[in-house]
């Protein structure tokens, strides 16, 4: 409604019309004050204290939990495990599943069939394919070594989550096998999308492959691309479930993470005050990265580019 | 937590058949104002047949009583965050079962969340054996009654064993000779399993117990002794030489539990280190002759450590203390501790007429080293982790992960232990 019209309309219409917006937007503002700003401010306040989680009246410590977390080294490790989770996990789901949906795209028939094989994992319970990956890497039983015992590599076998310098990247191929059917998912439907005439045009202009997918078809699914994007950069700040069943952290921090990391302090340790700091942290990290990402996925959205 | 709580799993699963326990957003009473209602929280025991076997325990409890216990299980791990959680905020259920130690129930006693028992001992006269009781008592005051007593020991394949001609190892250098042995023929020798990170505390504990004895033990525990004395170093060293020598299985940190005791099970390995609480499982499992033996000193054969699992308390907001003590009262019973026996093949912490109680040998066997702890005419070392911090336990966690993986040396580890104390 435009400005002119909204003046042009009798009071009791104006009034009326906000009444209406406030009843509906209301719903909206409780759930968010109920499940957002409410936990917000009560982390905020267990930040400030040194509670053990008994004591009903926790010491006011100021600061003193963030200043605590700048100098705990076991937290830039954490960090710094997160980074390559961010770098790798968000990376390879993206690269992987971009590939795959367009091969999938140009598939005529049983199309259906091949979404729902790459999608299953990712509807499985987090909890369920860290258990069931945890077989398939156990080291005397497991499917992975036996199989490459099979074809002569059993020099490679090796106890994937008990090694520290692979246990990490163990998990995070779980996390990508079972993280990538969602970004296929998606780009697949983004790229139904996709003006095929200019890729034809493309195409007999001379481009190759690389070169329409990087100028045509790309630009045209930018929007869904940052979506997918944001979703799985935040997931790699928050990245807890996978781990904590399959290697809590371990062999001796190897692959802690700052979700497990906070878990342990403040469920384990009983420092809630301070785990609840460290849970900060990966908000204070994750928001602004999600926010900017929205931002330009709309700024696109609104240039008209994209599916 | 994940020893503590695991163990206290597989204790109360073992002993009473009911777990540690949990419910959720009920307050006390079951969430409603019956009288002769309660709630009880369980942990879910590792088996299903435990859960029965506790569900028919509370009927007959009913039965007997008139009183309605409103069983609530809950995943195991959960369980000390769900226990604080619903005390602190005046709810949660009428009774519980909980870690005993300093840690855990001495921590909620502290803040005044436990139901104090000592008047309940003097009237109910429940014949808790003294060294249980302390564990059990914090400023003076009880509020808990223990459920078993455990040990930790070593089972082997007495078939393997037989089979390649192996005695029963009576020192170090013995089980490391068994080792080769039991390797050279393709076989597992210890199933050392330690992805959860809390068995590894296990095996510090036997190692050390068996090296320096009760008394050594006393002096760690009580801080007479440093944790990074060579005694320690020793101990770890002693780990990090079996793992060098292959005596564990490939990269063991990758493994877990339950995937260990089925090498055992399967007959992959040759030997299993665990608690006593694992006799019934064991027995089911497997189908060859098993021991169970301390584990070896460098200079003999060493000591079993010994302990308690975990105990029952009551909610001290519950309104209903008097229903509570009741079924506190039932589990203290001549007739319950022999059903205890019979049925789930744990050891109550307050001695029982075991004539007439069917046992197979090993079960037997456990029994008798039990009950040296409790008339203390044994020497036995104890399970560290159970009377120690949590920032200590997760020290000792994270220390014999690293000298497993050769991220960290003993001397380290024990420096990192007594920074932890």
């Amino acid at each position: 409604m435009s400005t002119a019209s909204r003046s042009l309309a009798p009071t009791v219409t104006r009034r009326a019309q906000a009444r209406l917006g406030i009843v509906l937007v209301l719903p909206v503002m409780i759930v968010t004050a109920l499940f957002f700003l409410f936990p917000l401010g009560n982390a905020v306040y267990y930040s400030l204290v040194d509670f053990d989680g008994l004591n009903p009246n926790p010491p006011f410590v100021g600061l003193g939990n963030f200043i605590r977390m700048v100098e705990d080294p076991a937290v830039w490790h954490a960090l710094g495990n997160n980074l390559i989770w961010i770098l790798v996990g968000t990376a390879a789901p993206m690269v992987v599943g971009l590939l795959v949906a367009m091969l999938l795209w140009t598939v005529r028939r049983g199309g259906a069939i091949y979404r729902v094989i790459f999608f299953l994992p990712y509807v499985l319970p987090g909890v369920a394919i860290g258990i069931v990956w945890g077989w398939i890497y156990d080291p005397v039983n497991g499917l992975l070594n036996q199989f490459l015992r099979s074809i002569g590599l059993g020099a490679w076998a090796t106890g994937w989550l008990g090694e520290p310098d692979l246990a990490l990247y163990a998990v995070l191929l779980t996390a990508i096998w079972a993280g990538t059917g969602f970004a296929i998912v998606i780009f697949l439907s983004a790229l139904r999308n996709v003006d095929t005439e200019l890729v034809d045009a493309a195409r007999i202009d001379g481009a190759n492959s690389a070169q329409r997918l990087w100028f045509i078809i790309l630009p045209q699914i930018m929007p869904v691309f940052l979506m997918v994007l944001t979703l799985t950069l935040v997931g790699g700040f928050s990245v807890f479930d996978i781990i904590f069943v399959m290697t809590a952290g371990g062999p001796a921090n190897a692959t802690e993470v700052l979700g497990t990391y906070a878990y342990d302090q403040a469920f384990v340790l009983n420092n809630i005050g301070y785990g609840t700091t460290l849970a900060l942290l990966i908000t204070i990290l994750s928001v602004p990265i999600a926010v900017l990402l929205n931002r330009l996925q709309r700024r696109l959205s609104l240039q008209g580019t994209g599916a | 937590m994940k020893t503590p709580l695991r163990l206290t799993a597989l204790g109360l699963a073992s002993v009473f058949a009911f777990a540690l326990a949990g419910c959720t957003g009920v307050a006390p009473g079951g969430g409603n104002d019956d009288p002769d209602t309660i709630s009880f929280m369980i942990g879910n025991p590792e088996d299903p047949a435990d859960l029965e076997l506790t569900e028919a325990d509370m009927a007959k409890f009913e039965e007997e009583t008139g009183i309605h216990v409103d069983l609530k299980v809950i995943p195991i791990e959960n369980v000390q965050t769900i226990v604080q959680t619903q005390l602190r905020s005046g709810e949660g259920p009428d009774v519980f079962g909980y870690d005993t130690g300093p840690g855990f129930a001495g921590a909620l006693a502290e803040a005044g969340l436990v139901f104090p028992l000592t008047d309940a001992y003097e009237e109910f006269g429940w014949p808790v054996y003294e060294f249980a009781k302390e564990r059990v008592t914090f400023d003076g005051e009880i509020v808990g009654i223990p459920n078993d007593i455990e040990t930790l020991g070593l089972y082997y394949n007495a078939t393997v064993f037989d089979d390649l001609g192996i005695e029963r190892p009576e020192s170090t250098g013995d089980l490391l000779d068994a080792c080769t042995t039991i390797k050279d023929a393709g076989i597992i020798p210890i199933a050392l399993n330690d992805l959860d990170g809390w068995q590894g505390g296990h095996y510090l504990s036997v190692i050390l117990s068996s090296m320096v004895g009760s008394a050594g033990m006393e002096e760690f525990i009580s801080g007479g002794k440093s944790w990074d004395s060579p005694e320690v170093v020793q101990a770890l060293s002693l780990l990090k030489d079996f793992n060098d020598a292959g005596c564990f299985p490939p990269s063991p940190v990758a493994i877990d539990y339950d995937n260990g005791n089925a090498l055992f099970y399967s007959g992959q390995a040759a030997m299993n280190l665990t608690g006593s609480w694992l006799v019934k499982d064991t027995e089911r499992n497997v189908d060859f002759e098993v021991a169970y033996i301390p584990f070896p000193a460098p200079d003999g054969p060493g000591i079993f450590s010994g302990g308690l699992g975990a105990g029952v308390f009551i909610n001290a907001t519950s309104k209903k203390t008097e229903s509570a003590l009741k079924l506190l009262d039932y589990f203290m019973t001549q007739e319950h501790g022999a059903w205890v026996i019979e049925n789930t093949q744990s050891i109550p912490a307050f001695p029982i007429d075991t004539t007439g109680i069917e046992a197979t040998p090993l079960f037997t066997q456990v029994l008798d080293d039990a009950a040296k702890i409790a008339d203390g005419t044994g020497d036995f070392g104890y399970n560290i982790d159970v009377l120690t911090s949590a920032e200590f336990n997760q020290a000792m966690w994270d220390g014999v992960q690293a000298v497993l993986t050769g991220q960290a040396t003993p001397e380290e580890v024990a420096a990192s232990l007594e920074a932890n104390r």
